[in-house]
């Protein structure tokens, strides 16, 4: 039986998971737009970055556009299994709970 | 919570964050074309105010020089080309030139009113399928072209240079926001 995945698990991660899957593999996404689209602080989201990219779901690269720093987030091919794993698993449930019924 | 329950909750999550993502990607993917093709119609339809019996000369250069720029933006920017693109783009260039020919004698002034109108329908047609800010410029864009075609026939072109150009110009800032 499908597992959950601890690390993707929580409500911000697994909501960067999604926003990152939706975009075309290989394409990187800018921090102030995933931000943007998780709805969160600079604080929080930039602690969530950093646990999925230990985790190896997720790629950080760091630059200067001029004078301006950017950071940009997009989702490894271990990242994208294992988010779909885990999407399988929630599905999982749901069918057992329509199948077996309260 | 019910683990069903809570499932279910993180499911519809996903497929919110999901579709805010592809959409804000689709804006920012496009926010360019916007921006280029405002500029083009700055240009364009000032030349045509200035020399309107070279209507069909300008924009014979224009719509080349815009479709090869939009390419090779896309191209350096690593976004793929898909050649519905292009299919679409020759559609409805073709549609836009059937339709001068249903109607012949026509005007510059029509043709260029013609033309503005489907880039607009495009623009809203895009828009039901890919995110409402494509909606709201081709509604503009559409206001804006009968607004000048019926209103400031005489000086419709320059409306379209200063007013049309500067709404897609607008439209790309737009896009390219959060």
């Amino acid at each position: 039986m499908a597992q959950p995945d601890e690390v993707i698990h929580q409500q911000t991660r697994l909501k960067i998971m999604a926003t990152l899957r939706a975009i075309p593999e290989r394409e990187w996404i800018e921090f102030t737009r995933l931000r943007a689209i998780v709805e969160t602080s600079d604080g929080n989201l930039g602690s969530h970055i950093a646990m999925l990219e230990s985790a190896g779901y997720i790629t950080v690269a760091k630059d200067f556009i001029g004078k301006r720093p950017r950071t940009r987030i997009r989702l490894t091919r271990t990242g994208r299994t294992a988010f779909t794993k885990h999407v399988e698993f929630l599905r999982t449930i749901i069918d057992t709970a329509t199948t077996h019924g309260p | 919570m019910d683990p069903a329950q809570d499932a279910a909750v993180a499911l519809r999550d996903i497929e919110a964050a999901e579709a805010r993502s592809a959409t804000l990607w689709g804006y920012q993917r496009s926010a360019p074309q916007f921006l280029l093709w405002g500029v083009l119609w700055v240009v364009g339809y000032g030349l045509n105010d200035v020399y309107p019996a070279y209507g069909h000369a300008i924009w014979a250069a224009i719509v080349p020089i815009g479709a090869a720029a939009g390419f090779a933006s896309l191209r350096g920017a690593g976004h793929p080309i898909g050649w519905r693109y292009g299919a679409v783009a020759a559609t409805l260039a073709a549609f836009c030139v059937a339709v001068c020919f249903v109607l012949w004698p026509i005007g510059g002034k029509q043709i260029a009113a013609v033309i503005s109108l489907m880039v607009a329908t495009a623009y809203v047609l895009a828009g039901i399928w890919r995110g409402p800010r494509y909606i709201v410029t081709g509604l503009v864009i559409a206001a804006l072209t009968l607004l000048g075609f019926f209103l400031l026939r005489q000086h419709f072109f320059l409306w379209m240079a200063v007013v049309g150009g500067a709404a897609l110009i607008l439209a790309g800032i737009w896009l390219k926001r959060v």
